[in-house]
């Protein structure tokens, strides 16, 4: 059974007034700012042609939330607002963003970006949920050792994939397996072309399995040339559960399924691979895959990151790039952005530091003038949907909110099993659509009205970060709603916000006749507060990210 | 996007007051009671709106194990033709109960489409539309909701029960439209527990949770903070415009609307006698086509419902790539009582006329059939089934070879199909909304063309 309580640690932090952080680590290195700055010459070439005008840098807490939302999958505590807000350091958003990639929520928090990326399935599938407490250890072992981009593709494309996988994968357990990514695809040749080729090459390739591309230039002969670099691999059929056989590493060539035809391993680019000796066949693709030289290979990865935080690839869709008549919106910058990443070495966290100092990831999201709505320009930030995993680490984030043991991994999602994490995380599932075209639901906003976890956290029984506010004496209902503002929505109240919150805490909440005594006066403005803090978990500005 | 204010064109009231009134329990208290005389009297009611059912076929079912057997072909498998109770219409031995309502079919025969991939032809059949490109079409269940749904409704224009959405879901929402028409979806997901032999009742994994207010909060609460927190949201569109906002506060409104209304017991399906539930079939698809009648009957314009996996196929939905005929026929046994039952239910209540059911999925399957058993996608000549209210039933549309693999009569596009589904329902093909990219699109392609054979 999961125990959960409501932390009481997280109220002394927030209240706690100050730095407390540990001091910054340097500031990002010269190079990633460099190609922060090649991206405002190109994004700035873009605004002067469609006579754009962008809209205003985002003010100190707009950029933390985003920036924290990004990288730590969570907003910030209270406490990191106040002490971000207060520091006068000019310096200061590339410290936070070097302190948030050198902190554990980096790691936590991409691998489950990149498990959502890589093992989609996970969302929809009984199966494949149980792939993923394997396959996310071993992203979390790739990314807190910063282990470069190519060689983890690399390690994941020439990963055992045989008899010995068979006996762990499905086995729910923590050992890192990356064999589960294979798993997922069935084991299958053409689902593992279709899936490798879109996240790593960027190109689209599955309607090819058919039929030649209604679309696109790619032929059904390459698709299969391509898919044949997986065809030594073997399934044992075991029900609804794929697992893996004794693969033949060396084989070259697959038929195509209902024809005579045998197609022979053949790179995308048509180049003919150069095979060694006693060298297994998916080894010769992961080489090439994961090359410097590949024309695909830092493209699609370059465009894929910048989706993730600008909202739309500078190539949209972002697995469409090649051969499509899909046309980039920044040709150059693309290209740069691939060059400089491949030149430092596929190092994530270095793309990740010259996007985030760029002016553009720091434009406001409000909106300023009629101009910037174009999302391939890049005038204005979007707003977008969280993910599953940042809406409850948010929650818990705002509400103190923690769970103990038991507690389902990352992914895993169990309906009514009266998990108050599976509650929430199941209605926001990850869907694979488009995060600036996410549209709230009814059941999601029936779960967070009425759900239990926002009842705990917002009544005055059970909440102790709500305790902690209103029991506080040297607070005025200023402060306390102030202090609910930052723990929700990460920034003061606008003045217009402050009087209207603070007339109704005051004036007793949803009661309109006067109180009689002051206990009863006392009492009504609890619960006032506690109002409060439901509608600012409630709203947009918290659920939405900007 | 100028989709902020969300009037409510027949009660005058601004939203914001409906809000305030259904949450303070105004509206909603007012309204007890009414409900189970509504049904009988919307039945009669002569300017009652027509409904449409959707029964979405998740896979792409087997045509030729289905709607157009060729019995004695190669390619025609071992399921024998039957006779219905309308002269001519033959189909599969294994919908022996919706053989006796052959006379209220109309069978289309002669799909002919240009998908075939999963996620793309889920897209095409449900918005007429194919995929990619700068605009985001609204799905069918959107489009009908628009034009259909009642101003005084409680409940949303379109239900989605049981669907599955990570395929394609662009698939599955309003598109350029209002959020307020994207749909309210029931029984996500809980196909896992059916697939997996947990043989619950279907019916707990169609209600709507988190209805009720939480402990210790009152409707006078419940009221001030829906009112301040929609004039939060109305501050945060005006700043940052665009879907994800409208749709935060539209999914509120509707749900607080829902909150307050008598409506909702749609969903209680214990409500029904248990004899009726048994003929549905005790299923997630059975007891969702219940809920459909009970959604139809109050006023819901467009319901769907999603047939996927059933207990021991070893398929994903109809997706028979291997062992088709073991699937398709344990599909089937799920899928005739509940239909058949559903136009039985519909009539006994008054609401055959104004209700059309449709039959589809993605595509059809390969007419022949590979090494697994199994049929793979083929697009280029399958079936659909129009059934119920406003068509002309007993009848097929269309003709394929003898080999199943080429349509020799009557091709029909989705366009021209969803043409019809929208004429049938009294909604004009051509009517056109502005869309996202600023130019007005027509509900379905310019050119389309209702099947008149079809049209009463």
């Amino acid at each position: 059974m999961t125990q959960q309580r409501w932390w009481p640690l997280a109220c002394l932090a927030l209240l706690a007034a100050g730095p407390a952080l540990g001091a910054d680590p340097p500031a990002g290195d010269k190079d990633a700012l460099a190609l922060a700055a090649k991206i405002d010459t190109h994004l700035q070439a873009g605004w002067d042609a469609a006579k754009v005008k962008p809209a205003p840098a985002a003010d100190d807490a707009e950029f933390l939330r985003r920036v924290s939302l990004h990288l730590a999958g969570r907003i910030p505590s209270v406490a990191e607002v106040r002490s971000f807000l207060r520091d006068p350091a000019p310096d200061k958003r590339v410290r936070v963003v070097e302190r948030m990639l050198a902190s554990p929520r980096y790691v936590t928090h991409f691998t489950n970006v990149w498990r959502a990326w890589m093992l989609p399935e996970a969302n929809a599938s009984f199966q494949a949920r149980f792939l993923v407490p394997g396959f996310s250890a071993w992203l979390r072992k790739q990314l807190a050792e910063n282990v470069t981009y190519d060689k983890m593709v690399h390690e994941l494309l020439t990963a055992p994939v045989g008899a010995q996988q068979a006996q762990f994968v499905y086995g729910g357990n923590q050992q890192a397996n990356p064999s589960a990514f294979y798993v997922a695809k069935e084991i299958k040749p053409e689902n593992l072309a279709a899936a490798t080729s879109r996240l790593f090459l960027g190109v689209r390739l599955e309607c090819a399995q058919c039929h030649h591309h209604p679309f696109a230039d790619w032929k059904r002969e390459q698709f299969w040339q391509y898919a044949a670099f997986f065809s030594g691999l073997k399934r044992q059929n075991q029900g609804d559960f794929a697992v893996p056989g004794t693969e033949a590493a060396d084989s070259k060539e697959i038929t195509i399924p209902g024809t005579e035809r045998v197609m022979q391993a053949k790179f995308l680019d048509g180049s003919v691979p150069k095979w060694k000796v006693k060298e297994p066949t998916r080894k010769t693709l992961a080489d090439w895959v994961t090359s410097a030289n590949n024309p695909y290979f830092a493209r699609a990865t370059v465009n894929r990151l910048w989706e993730y935080f600008l909202g739309t690839g500078i190539c949209d869709p972002v697995d469409e790039m090649v051969g499509t008549e899909t046309k980039p919106s920044h040709p150059e910058l693309l290209d740069e952005l691939a060059a400089d990443f491949a030149a430092h070495k596929f190092d994530l966290k270095y793309l990740i530091r010259a996007i985030t100092a760029s002016k553009a990831y720091q434009l406001s999201g409000v909106r300023t003038h009629p101009t910037q709505d174009d999302p391939r320009l890049f005038a204005r930030m979007p707003l977008r949907g969280l993910t599953a995993d940042q809406l409850w680490d948010s929650v818990a984030e705002a509400t103190g909110y923690r769970s103990g043991g038991g507690a389902l991994p990352p992914g895993v999602f169990v309906a009514n099993n009266g998990n108050p994490r599976e509650a929430i995380v199941g209605k926001f599932a990850d869907l694979t659509g488009k995060a600036t075209e996410f549209q709230t639901t009814i059941l999601q906003a029936l779960s967070l009205m009425n759900g239990k976890v926002i009842e705990d956290a917002t009544g005055l029984q059970s909440s102790e970060i709500l305790l902690a506010i209103v029991d506080n004496p040297f607070m005025t209902t200023r402060e306390r709603v102030e202090t609910l503002y930052l723990a929700t929505l990460s920034r003061l109240p606008k003045e217009k916000e402050l009087s209207r919150m603070v007339r109704y805490v005051e004036s007793g909440g949803a009661e309109e006749a006067k109180a009689p005594n002051d206990d009863e006066k006392q009492k009504r403005q609890a619960q006032a507060l506690a109002d409060v803090f439901w509608i600012l978990l409630n709203s947009g500005e918290f659920l939405l990210k900007q | 996007m100028s989709q902020s204010k969300i009037q409510n064109p027949k009660s005058k009231m601004s939203r914001r007051d409906l809000l305030r009134l259904t949450a303070a329990g105004f509206v909603g208290a007012s309204m007890s009671g009414w409900l189970e005389n509504m049904a009988a009297a919307a039945a009669q009611d002569p300017q009652r709106k027509r409904s449409c059912i959707l029964l979405w076929m998740n896979g792409g079912p087997s045509q030729m194990d289905t709607f157009d057997l060729k019995p004695g072909h190669a390619n025609g498998g071992p399921f024998k033709e039957i006779d219905t109770n309308a002269p001519g219409v033959r189909f599969s031995e294994h919908l022996p109960r919706l053989a006796k309502h052959g006379d209220k079919l109309a069978i289309i025969r002669s799909m002919k489409t240009k998908e075939a991939d999963h996620g793309r032809a889920t897209y095409l059949m449900r918005t007429g539309r194919p995929p990619g490109g700068p605009i985001q079409y609204p799905v069918l269940g959107s489009l009908v909701a628009k034009e259909l749904e009642r101003p005084d409704s409680e409940l949303p224009g379109f239900v989605s029960i049981a669907p599955i959405r990570f395929l394609s879901p662009g698939a599955f929402g309003s598109g350029f439209l209002s959020p307020q028409y994207a749909p309210l979806i029931v029984g996500e997901n809980a196909g896992n527990f059916v697939v997996q032999g947990q043989q619950q009742d279907a019916a707990q994994f169609l209600k709507v949770q988190d209805l009720d207010l939480p402990t210790g909060i009152n409707a006078k609460r419940a009221a001030a903070r829906v009112k301040m927190l929609d004039e939060m949201e109305e501050d945060f569109i005006a700043e940052r415009p665009g879907t994800a906002s409208v749709a935060h506060r539209a999914a509120y409104q509707r749900a607080v609307t829902m909150m307050r209304s008598e409506a909702v017991k749609a969903f209680e399906l214990d409500k029904e006698p248990k004899e009726l539930r048994d003929r549905y079939g005790r299923n997630l698809f059975g007891q969702g086509c219940l809920l459909a009648r009970r959604l139809v009957e109050r006023g819901v314009p467009f319901v769907e419902v999603t047939l996927n996996s059933v207990p021991n196929a070893q398929v994903f939905g109809w997706d028979t790539h291997q062992d088709n005929f073991n699937a398709v026929q344990k599909l089937s046994g799920v899928l005739d009582p509940a239909w058949a039952t559903l136009l039985e239910d519909l009539k006994a209540k008054g609401l055959l006329d104004t209700t059309l059911v449709v039959w589809m999925g993605e595509f059809g399957r390969t007419p022949k059939i590979n090494a697994q058993k199994g049929r793979d996608h083929w697009a280029n000549s399958w079936s659909t089934v129009l059934s119920g209210g406003g068509i002309k039933g007993g009848q097929v549309v269309g003709k394929t070879s003898a080999d199943g693999t080429t349509v020799e009569e009557r091709p029909v596009p989705v366009s021209d199909l969803l043409a019809t589904i929208a004429t049938v329902l009294g909604i004009d093909p051509t009517k056109q909304n502005p869309s996202n990219v600023g130019r007005p699109i027509r509900i379905t392609d310019p050119g389309s063309k209702p099947i008149q054979e079809v049209l009463v």
